[in-house]
């Protein structure tokens, strides 16, 4: 049997061992009438059992009816980016197999490889957001989001005990993902979730925001850059929400933006979440990878996940730990933070060899390719007649929206390109639009035919309004 | 003297040195642009992130330091229970890193995307096949998240009754896993515990003075947390059916009655599964896992979106239009890679392997409980299902407690098992040792870990200090973790320089 090594003779000895004539009778609990019949291959029907070769086969046979980012020109992010990522990543994470087949650090003394990168992990984000507390990560960015408006809710009970604050705002355009998963938590937890849609400048409609902003809002997040690329004002948010005192909750799919961007920290932002896929995690159809979390230090009781801590064992000397887990629920039952158990270890520890690899100074240089081949792509692909950005004056970082035709997937596939991401589905008066991303990974060559390939499915068409 | 630090035990922060790379971009092959003017006056932030800078052979030199420091299965004994920590088979992350999988973007058009939702699509088949349920939902990202998401299903379930108000309790028994209550209670529903019997089992009459029209559903894990079967399953849901209310099972036991018997033909109406312990997606020092969810047909409107179908024509699609669904738990389809690793474990299991690995995994159990039941207290003495749980009772004696021997363990190259899990007010005050050794350890490995726990009971005996000191051989030995909680210190201050 696969991966069961015990031979017959030696099952037939622990049988004995234990007193029992039959590995049957070892399931005696189990009602005679509901045991599963093996000679009753109508019932309980999987298939028989492959060796490697024949899955290996099968899983390529699998492979062969598909197509990714490799094999196009491509431009389309939305939550998911198409970045390099390095071997030094996969090596580590993946052949290495002293992390990958480790589990959750409960004995710190032989732990000390995963402690000691959660720790690092976590200072990591910290310098990315600003924060002074970061979490050893959440399954992905959306439910990091969900999660910090569950911890915003925690806060509020505390903190205005005799108000009635039970609402979210989620203040201009999220990714829909994101809204649907903290719709779905918001629901069950009886907690109202107020949109305030972007205005024409692809940014929160302001006058809406403070007016959404009463004294029933706990808190407001911002997704910037947003699900329409443009980067916010988050000074103005901040401002805004001042009166009310809502908790400020900064999100971001693409996190590579806070190499240059005003961090959620010096924006005012009590907690910082986002998508970690971008850092160094492959894209695998949306997962897994990670969601980051952060906050100020005064929200860390309240935070929901594995956090570690520095600490001293009994001889002095640094070492690692896990810490404050009365907030989990493995302690706190039902009045933990958050029912998270199984986290995304492994997909932190890719973000931290990715961001290490990349260093201080190549991570900005990283960004800051991404804003030239964005801005390039910005002016070429607006030359085209028939295609406007429909965002131009907004500031943006990876992804922008433009203003073509409807249809013109086929004609950009011949030419092996993915174009932008169809907007019809997002919201009304988007036929026609598409959300373009950008990455290292994109090439002049590539941004060229894709503008190419564009003005030639355009010919004929009407012009673009914007 | 000096001391010399030991660069094993340097942080990458610590070593870093201004201007040292490992990485290199390729030279811009656009216009270079002024970063102000690009970005419009977006605000900057005031300095870089103080990230570590490196070169490539100090990068990898620190992770395979640390990894000399962790215990892992394909180095050490790991039987730590309720965790399932069964070999992974090398072929999963082989297969996985291939560009067909690492490069599947959620946005490619669907055309594209054939295969991978063909998978999916057989993944759910196979899970239903094991479960019995009709329906199978691929989208938690974990066992937690899989709880949330059959509460929220049945909450939904209730709320198109009309009885969304008035179902506001859900049942759950004092061994359960702690996540059960705090879902739950994420959920809006208020827990009720119900006290289990001295054995572990559930005590029918008084379940039956908890259950009313207030009850949503009640919470099970079976096996038990006591690693024991509920004989009694199908009592349990006719009580819980008889007054409306559903049943939910925790699958974290699944390992051991997968292939035995199928959980929806005891009533059951909602599961999860765990495919980090029981279809072998690598544990990956704390995740990413897999808490897949089945459901009975009454509740398959409200699973998230989207599904995947298998069309008249034979192609696959994503469907999202389910008018009734709670909509999405997770983005895209959840953690897809860990989908595909569960997928080719079960491919190669198949029927008979399915079954073989519940067997295997009961056989190994019951081995260590009769070959240790002299030496530790095994806490219900009788047939157990894969995981055994003894207490520190004997022991206690000599004022050697489970953490001691857990410690001690390590001693020997052997991963401590879960301690003090179920809790003190279910074992009576004793100190819990929970052992689940997993069907793919050979009887070599048991007999050796049964070798040394002898020993450790003797030297609890003739040398009780031996275990208060131990671990003797690692980096780091007995934290405190109290400092580590009291006075908090979450980051490296080199990171915010």
């Amino acid at each position: 049997m696969p991966f069961i090594q015990n031979t017959e003779a030696e099952r037939r000895e622990m049988l004995s061992a234990i007193g029992v004539k039959s590995l049957e009778d070892l399931f005696v609990d189990v009602p005679a009438n509901l045991r599963i019949n093996m000679a009753d291959t109508s019932k309980f029907k999987l298939p028989a059992g492959q060796g490697e070769l024949e899955v290996t086969r099968h899983i390529e046979g699998l492979l062969a009816k598909t197509k990714n980012t490799g094999d196009y020109a491509f431009f389309r992010g939305g939550g998911i980016y198409n970045h390099f990522v390095s071997t030094v990543v996969d090596h580590i994470a993946l052949f290495d197999s002293s992390f990958i087949t480790a589990y959750t650090p409960y004995q710190p003394e032989c732990s000390q490889g995963t402690l000691t990168f959660m720790f690092e992990f976590q200072s990591s984000i910290c310098a990315l957001t600003g924060l002074e507390v970061a979490n050893a990560s959440m399954y992905d960015g959306a439910s990091a989001l969900a999660e910090a408006m569950m911890m915003g809710k925690h806060v509020a009970e505390d903190k205005w005990r005799k108000e009635d604050r039970n609402t979210f705002v989620l203040a201009g355009a999220h990714n829909p993902d994101y809204e649907q998963v903290v719709r779905t938590y918001a629901d069950v937890a009886g907690i109202k979730v107020v949109n305030v849609a972007a205005g024409a400048d692809g940014r929160v409609d302001m006058e809406a925001l403070k007016k959404a902003l009463t004294r029933k809002v706990f808190a407001v997040a911002i997704q910037s850059p947003n699900y329409l690329g443009v980067i916010e004002d988050l000074d103005a948010i901040n401002a805004a929400r001042k009166e009310s005192e809502s908790l400020f909750v900064h999100c971001t799919s693409e996190p590579l933006s806070l190499a240059l961007l005003q961090t959620p920290a010096e924006a005012g932002a009590d907690i910082a979440v986002g998508e970690g896929q971008p850092l160094g995690n492959h894209q695998f159809l949306g997962g897994p990878a990670f969601g980051y979390f952060a906050a100020r230090k005064e929200h860390l009781r309240k935070m929901p996940g594995r956090i570690v801590s520095e600490t001293v064992d009994k001889n002095g000397k640094r070492a690692f730990a896990l810490a404050l887990a009365t907030r989990e629920q493995h302690i706190r039952r039902e009045k933990a933070t958050s029912n998270i158990c199984t986290n995304q270890s492994l997909c932190a520890l890719r973000a931290l060899i990715h961001l290490a690899a990349w260093g201080k100074n190549g991570f900005v240089e990283l960004a800051e390719h991404t804003v030239a081949k964005t801005q390039y792509a910005m002016k070429k692909l607006a030359a085209i007649e028939g295609v406007k950005l429909v965002y131009a004056d907004s500031p943006v970082f990876n992804e922008f929206v433009i203003q073509a035709a409807p249809g013109l997937e086929k004609k950009l596939l011949k030419k092996k390109i993915v174009g932008g991401l169809a907007l019809d589905k997002y919201g009304k008066g988007r036929r026609g639009q598409y959300l373009v991303a950008i990455t290292e990974v994109t090439t002049k060559a590539q941004i060229d035919a894709y503008a190419d390939a564009l003005a030639e499915a355009l010919k004929g068409k009407p012009a673009a309004v914007a | 003297m000096t001391t010399i630090a030991n660069p094993a035990d340097t942080l990458l922060f610590e070593t870093s040195v201004e201007g040292r790379r490992c990485l290199r971009l390729p030279e811009l092959d656009v216009p270079k642009v002024d970063l102000k003017q690009a970005l419009k006056g977006a605000k900057l932030r005031a300095k870089p992130a103080n990230l570590p800078e490196v070169g490539e052979l100090d990068l990898v030199r620190h992770f395979k330091n640390l990894a000399q420091k962790n215990f892992s299965v394909d180095r050490n004994f790991y039987p730590l229970g309720s965790c399932t920590m069964k070999y992974n088979p090398k072929i999963n992350v082989t297969l996985l890193c291939s560009p067909g999988f690492t490069r599947a973007h959620p946005h490619l058009p669907e055309a594209d995307l054939q295969g991978h939702i063909e998978l999916m699509y057989n993944l759910e088949g196979y899970l239903r096949e094991v479960s019995g349920f009709p329906a199978v939902t691929l989208q938690p990202a974990a066992g937690a998240q899989g709880e949330m998401t059959g509460l929220m299903v049945i909450k939904a379930y209730f709320e198109e009754k009309g009885e969304g108000k008035t179902r506001t309790e859900i049942v759950i028994p004092d061994s359960a896993h702690g996540t059960n209550p705090a879902t739950a209670a994420l959920a809006g529903f208020k827990t009720v515990t119900l006290k289990g019997k001295p054995d572990g089992s559930v005590d029918l009459e008084l379940l039956k003075t908890l259950v009313g029209p207030q009850t949503a559903g009640m919470m099970i894990t079976n096996p038990s947390t006591l690693g024991l079967l509920e004989p009694n399953m199908v009592e349990i849901a006719k009580i819980l059916h008889a007054h409306g209310a559903q049943l939910y099972m925790d699958g974290a036991n699944m390992n051991a009655i997968q292939g035995i018997v199928r959980p929806a033909d005891y009533g059951v109406d909602v599961m999860h599964f765990n495919l980090h312990k029981t279809y072998s997606v690598p544990h990956g020092a704390g995740g990413p896992g897999a808490g897949p969810i089945g459901v009975a047909s009454h509740l398959e409107p409200f699973l998230p979106v989207p599904r995947p179908v298998k069309n008249e024509d034979g192609t696959f699609s994503l469907d999202s239009k389910r008018s009734k669904s709670i909509g999405k738990v997770r983005s895209f389809f959840g953690n897809y890679g860990a989908l595909v690793m569960a997928y080719i474990y079960m491919s190669q299991l198949g029927r008979e392997g399915v079954r073989r690995a519940a067997e295997n995994a009961v056989l190994g159990a019951n081995y260590l409980r009769v070959k240790l039941r002299n030496e530790f207290k095994v806490f219900t003495d009788r047939v157990c299902a894969h995981e055994v749980v003894f207490t520190d009772a004997i022991q206690a004696k000599n004022d050697i407690h489970a953490l001691d021997v857990a410690k001690r363990l390590i001693d020997y190259n052997i991963h401590p098992m879960t301690i003090y899990f179920p809790q003190a007010n279910v074992t009576n005050g004793e100190g819990a040792m929970m052992v689940e050794p997993t069907e793919t350890e050979s009887k070599q490995t048991l007999d050796f870990f049964v070798d040394v726990m002898k020993k450790i009971a003797q030297e609890t005996k003739e040398n009780p200090q031996l275990l208060k000191e131990a671990p003797h051989n690692m980096p780091v030995v007995r934290l405190d973790e109290v400092r580590a909680s009291t006075q908090p210190q979450l980051y490296c201050p080199m990171c915010m320089a």
